[in-house]
């Protein structure tokens, strides 16, 4: 970030790229259940194919709640709760390596090394044992952001309110938990 | 509360915490403890102080009392300052104040806009997320490497402050019936330290490793996909998360709390499906790759 204007700038753009394009070309994936596959990302938009469970996908793009697929079955867009993503991202700084090495620089700073092992997670003997940091709390706190700095920063970031009511529970009939307390 | 882990969130996601029904500590004792204490330090000035408390705990325990805010706010920043204790925040300015701003925006979305809501990215490869009552939400550095955009940041957020909203953790403490007079308590010894409100809610963070019921994390992924929506993002974040931390195995010790907590993030995605359809279709939701803060490795 204290590079040269021009290379941050060329950096910025070629990032920007990069995240802009799909992230998820070329992903395989299954379906979870049976499902349409439709021309358009829309529910009424006509069918061109039914996907069975199990069905392998090749996923090409996505809008909002909408994946599109190439399978045997036809292709078009299928409803993103459908599908199960065949492989898990990977992450471009690797989230396994970057997390320790991360973690070795914070702890570093911190100087607070009790750790039992090399590499910290947060288990519960960890959790058990922990022990309050005044320190840091203040510092949590220093970086709140007040309502009308967070409604700025939507602005710029051209985000715009809906009105989206709650989604309702589950049906009972479909709810495992509560079917069980019928019996 | 932080008590939660989150791992609900992406499957973890639902990481938050859960202080779950099994409760190894007992509030119960906790409260008499807290009660008797200066009784048997024998300290005269604080006996009306005692019989305060006492009147306070028989309230409680009638149900004509509830939490007011500055107890659960005390509460929740005693549990996040222990998990802090046992993960700091990441040492990135502009990180922790990007995930406040995104945050804030959300949870000014919901029906509690004006608490005071804390948010932090924490020191821990696992990949998990916690909220603590009173608005203190985290999530860890191995969750966030995991994130793509802005979208998806929106709904594992909201997803935690959706615990926050309903009181998840809060109600599971008052099941014990004794947080309320720990909140008192709290606040009274607020100088000295909180060795009260500690003997509430346990030892270390160690509600946070404790999971919520599983409905109360289905709750909070309907809640997070609304949040997100209502905030102008794309409402496929979260489960966009889901199914990434669905990929990393079981035995991953990366999500063992996450999954320990949380139902699998298959089930919560299932979950979202019954119930979703096609209503956030007509939404323009955006994802904000651009803008998403890259942390950097």
């Amino acid at each position: 970030m204290n590079k040269s204007p021009g290379k941050t700038l060329c950096g910025a753009l070629l990032a920007a790229l990069l995240l802009a394009a799909p992230a998820v070309h070329a992903d395989s994936g299954a379906a979870l259940k049976a499902d349409e596959i439709k021309t358009e990302p829309y529910r009424d938009a006509s069918t061109v194919g039914r996907l069975a469970a199990g069905d392998k996908v090749e996923i090409v793009g996505k809008q909002g709640g909408w994946l599109k697929v190439k399978s045997a079955k036809g292709s078009g867009w299928v409803h993103m709760l459908s599908i199960r993503r065949g492989e898990a991202r990977k992450g471009s700084a690797g989230s396994e390596v970057s997390g320790l090495l991360g973690l070795a620089s914070g702890r570093a700073g911190t100087g607070q090394v009790v750790a039992t092992t090399g590499v910290r997670g947060l288990n519960e003997e960890q959790l058990k044992s922990a022990k309050y940091d005044e320190a840091e709390i203040n510092r949590l706190t220093a970086f709140a952001v007040s309502k009308s700095a967070a409604q700025a920063f939507a602005a710029k970031g051209k985000l715009v309110p809906h009105q989206v009511e709650y989604l309702p529970e589950p049906g009972p009939q479909r709810t495992s938990e509560q079917g069980e307390n019928l019996w | 509360m932080v008590t939660r882990t989150c791992t609900t969130l992406a499957g973890g996601l639902g990481l938050l915490l859960c202080i779950g029904a099994a409760q190894a500590f007992d509030l119960g004792d906790a409260l008499k403890n807290a009660i008797k204490q200066p009784q048997q330090g024998q300290q005269q000035q604080k006996q009306p102080s005692n019989a305060d408390l006492l009147q306070e705990g028989i309230g409680v325990l009638a149900g004509t009392r509830g939490v007011s805010e500055t107890e659960e706010v005390a509460i929740g920043r005693q549990i996040a300052g222990n998990l802090l204790g046992a993960a700091p925040l990441v040492k990135d300015r502009q990180l922790q104040k990007y995930i406040n701003e995104v945050g804030r925006w959300v949870a000014s979305q919901s029906e509690r806009p004006d608490l005071e809501w804390h948010f932090g990215v924490i020191e821990s490869k696992d990949i998990n997320a916690f909220a603590a009552p009173g608005g203190y939400i985290f999530v860890t550095r191995g969750l966030y490497q995991i994130l793509q955009n802005e979208a998806e940041l929106a709904g594992v957020l909201g997803h935690e402050i959706g615990h926050v909203i309903r009181k998840h953790h809060l109600k599971l403490l008052q099941q014990s019936k004794v947080v309320s007079l720990g909140g008192k308590l709290l606040a009274r010894k607020a100088a000295d330290g909180n060795e009260q409100v500690q003997n509430v809610i346990g030892s270390g963070a160690e509600i946070v490793a404790r999971g919520l019921d599983k409905n109360s994390e289905f709750e909070a992924d309907r809640i997070g996909m609304v949040l997100s929506a209502r905030a102008g993002y794309d409402a496929f974040g979260l489960p966009e998360v889901l199914q990434q931390i669905g990929h990393v195995g079981a035995n991953d010790s990366s999500v063992a709390l996450l999954f320990k907590t949380h139902p699998h993030p298959d089930e919560r995605l299932a979950k979202l499906d019954e119930v979703v359809d096609d209503r956030f279709d007509g939404l323009k939701g955006q994802t904000l790759p651009g803008r998403f803060y890259k942390l950097k490795p």
